[in-house]
């Protein structure tokens, strides 16, 4: 009981500001470039090299507040650069953003209320410390607190299925618990948008699909929480998201659902589609 | 953020550091130990080069080892002010939680004042353990102490070295590693800051050195506080000077660092090792 009451809590939040018509993500014109990497005394010119090279050449696209939207593309297409910027971790070089109706750089703290961010090689926690004592850090950090940062705590790890694993330290582990650990966080403070970069990257075959599962029918459909993913795993791109943005050198190839997709590119199955889209008969790194 | 916020996080940050710490307890027995072994070794050196030729250069009713002693436990404020910030960083970056950090409702000054509250915690228990061996075993007795002077000059040191920590974790964020701003400045320090021989001896323009830089003023009023027991006239003139230093230092450090962010955010190094 005291679970649900803490994810209604949760819910509730999402909901209010779901309730309003505007879309959860709104990108316009996303651009994105990126100086070279020095190296050696030029090192020091880094921080005011120019932006020569470009990972995003003008992106738009809206994300539906309670949407599954994934993002695929090879290697270097600008699949993370997307997320960081929309996670605020890099500023856009132009264009802009709007997570929740935040801009991500000039409203980066009203954005990070509204978001949680996983990425799938995600092993960034305090070794020495239990589960339990690195959720509860970084629930302060989100400005939960004492009662609610507890039940909140037991409310994600009961729904990630670790509530047994919480009280163990973190460096005791496997690969899977700390992820779910990972997500676990991503989740504490009820957000509206998750953001995930190759969720399933590091969990075997039984575990991802069970991950699938939790993402599409607890997070999404249940909970309405708008998702937005990158994964190169095309089966998995296919059974979680309602639309796919197919990302080309930093340029928006395809935003459409995958059967649109594979229909309008002409297409037997979804790869093929993507790899037409991306201008490439190389497959996917992984085809799940 | 109100101050409430920001003091919960900081708390947060403290207790997350303990609890650390406290998974490596030799490592603090340890320490301890090595305390002893530091205090030793200062007496052992002041019964070596004491002489009336250099005690009359000392403050008032002090030796070279009481002299020393300080010196050498306050100065670790300066080294820990410098590398507390850029450390916290740094060890963020290794192992892979800047990132989770950074994308939750904490801004990243907070992040940086909060990992410094355990440093500076368990600097000042340090400090106590110094000046407890002294005391225990060398005949280090601060009887005409002004305690209340000290811990104002302490907490207008801690005020004063902070901007300059906080320089040094601009650089951190900007250039990664080997921060040579941080070793100019505790080079410097060490050199001409009196933390193991009084300003008196140096050169002129080595004189004039040690008065441009806080830590000169942070041992000369501690040293008075609780070795001479001097009285507030008497610390006036470090005590303003160490404010003067922060009231220059913790803005302009705030400017550069706000700067070195946007930067690397603008190049997306932010996270990089």
């Amino acid at each position: 009981m005291r679970i649900e009451a803490g994810f209604a809590q949760a819910s509730s939040v999402i909901t209010a500001r779901m309730c309003a018509s505007s879309p959860a993500i709104v990108v316009e014109n996303l651009q994105k470039y990126f100086p070279p990497a020095y190296s050696g005394w030029r090192a020091f010119a880094q921080p005011v090299a120019k932006a020569t090279e470009c990972a995003l050449a003008g992106i738009s696209f809206q994300v539906e507040a309670g949407e599954a939207v994934a993002i695929v593309g090879h290697n270097g297409a600008g699949k993370t650069t997307l997320l960081r910027t929309l996670a605020t971790l890099i500023f856009p070089t132009r264009g802009r953003a709007l997570l929740g109706g935040f801009d991500v750089a000039h409203e980066a703290a009203g954005a990070r209320r509204q978001l949680g961010y996983h990425t799938g090689g995600d092993e960034g926690f305090y070794a020495r410390l239990t589960g339990r004592q690195n959720l509860t850090f970084f629930a302060a950090m989100n400005n939960l607190t004492g009662r609610e940062a507890h039940e909140r705590i037991a409310a994600v790890t009961e729904w990630m299925g670790i509530p047994g694993e919480i009280d163990r330290q973190v460096r005791t582990l496997s690969t899977g618990m700390t992820h779910r650990l990972g997500l676990a966080r991503a989740l504490l403070h009820g957000p509206a948008v998750l953001l995930l970069d190759e969720p399933t990257r590091s969990l075997d075959p039984l575990a991802a699909a069970d991950f699938r599962r939790l993402l599409k029918d607890e997070l999404v459909r249940r909970r309405g929480t708008t998702l937005l993913f990158a994964s190169h795993t095309l089966s998995e791109v296919e059974a979680v998201a309602d639309r796919v943005l197919v990302l080309d050198h930093g340029k928006s190839a395809a935003y459409d659902s995958p059967t649109r997709i594979r229909v309008s590119t002409g297409a037997r199955t979804f790869e093929e589609a993507i790899a037409r889209l991306t201008r490439s008969s190389a497959a996917m790194e992984s085809i799940g | 953020m109100s101050s409430t916020g920001t003091l919960r996080k900081i708390i947060a940050f403290f207790l997350r550091d303990f609890a650390i710490a406290r998974g490596y307890r030799g490592a603090l027995v340890l320490e301890t130990i090595d305390a002893l072994f530091g205090v030793a070794t200062f007496f052992y050196l002041s019964r070596f080069v004491e002489s009336p030729e250099l005690e009359r250069l000392l403050p008032a009713g002090s030796n070279y080892f009481a002299f020393a002693l300080v010196g050498f436990a306050f100065f670790d404020y300066l080294s820990v002010a410098l590398s507390a910030f850029d450390s916290s960083i740094e060890e963020a970056r290794q192992n892979r939680t800047l990132e989770a950090l950074l994308v939750t409702q904490t801004p990243l000054r907070v992040i940086l004042l909060g990992s410094a509250a355990y440093p500076f915690v368990a600097l000042a228990l340090r400090t106590c353990v110094y000046l407890g061996w002294g005391a225990l075993f060398f005949g280090f007795v601060p009887s005409h102490a002004n305690w209340l002077g000290a811990l104002l000059i302490l907490a207008a040191s801690i005020l004063a070295f902070l901007g300059l920590g906080i320089l040094s974790a601009s650089y951190q964020i900007l250039f990664k590693r080997g921060n040579p701003a941080k070793w100019v400045v505790l080079g410097i320090s060490g050199l001409v800051g009196g933390m193991m021989y009084p300003v008196a001896v140096l050169p002129a323009p080595l004189r004039l050195l040690a008065h441009l830089i806080p830590v000169t003023y942070a041992l000369e009023g501690m040293r008075a506080a609780l070795l001479g027991g001097a009285g507030w006239i008497e610390l006036w003139r470090s005590l303003l000077a160490l404010l003067m230093f922060a009231a220059v230092l913790i803005p302009l450090s705030f400017l550069v660092f706000g700067w070195a962010l946007r930067r690397t955010k603008i190049t997306g190094t932010l996270t990089h090792i």
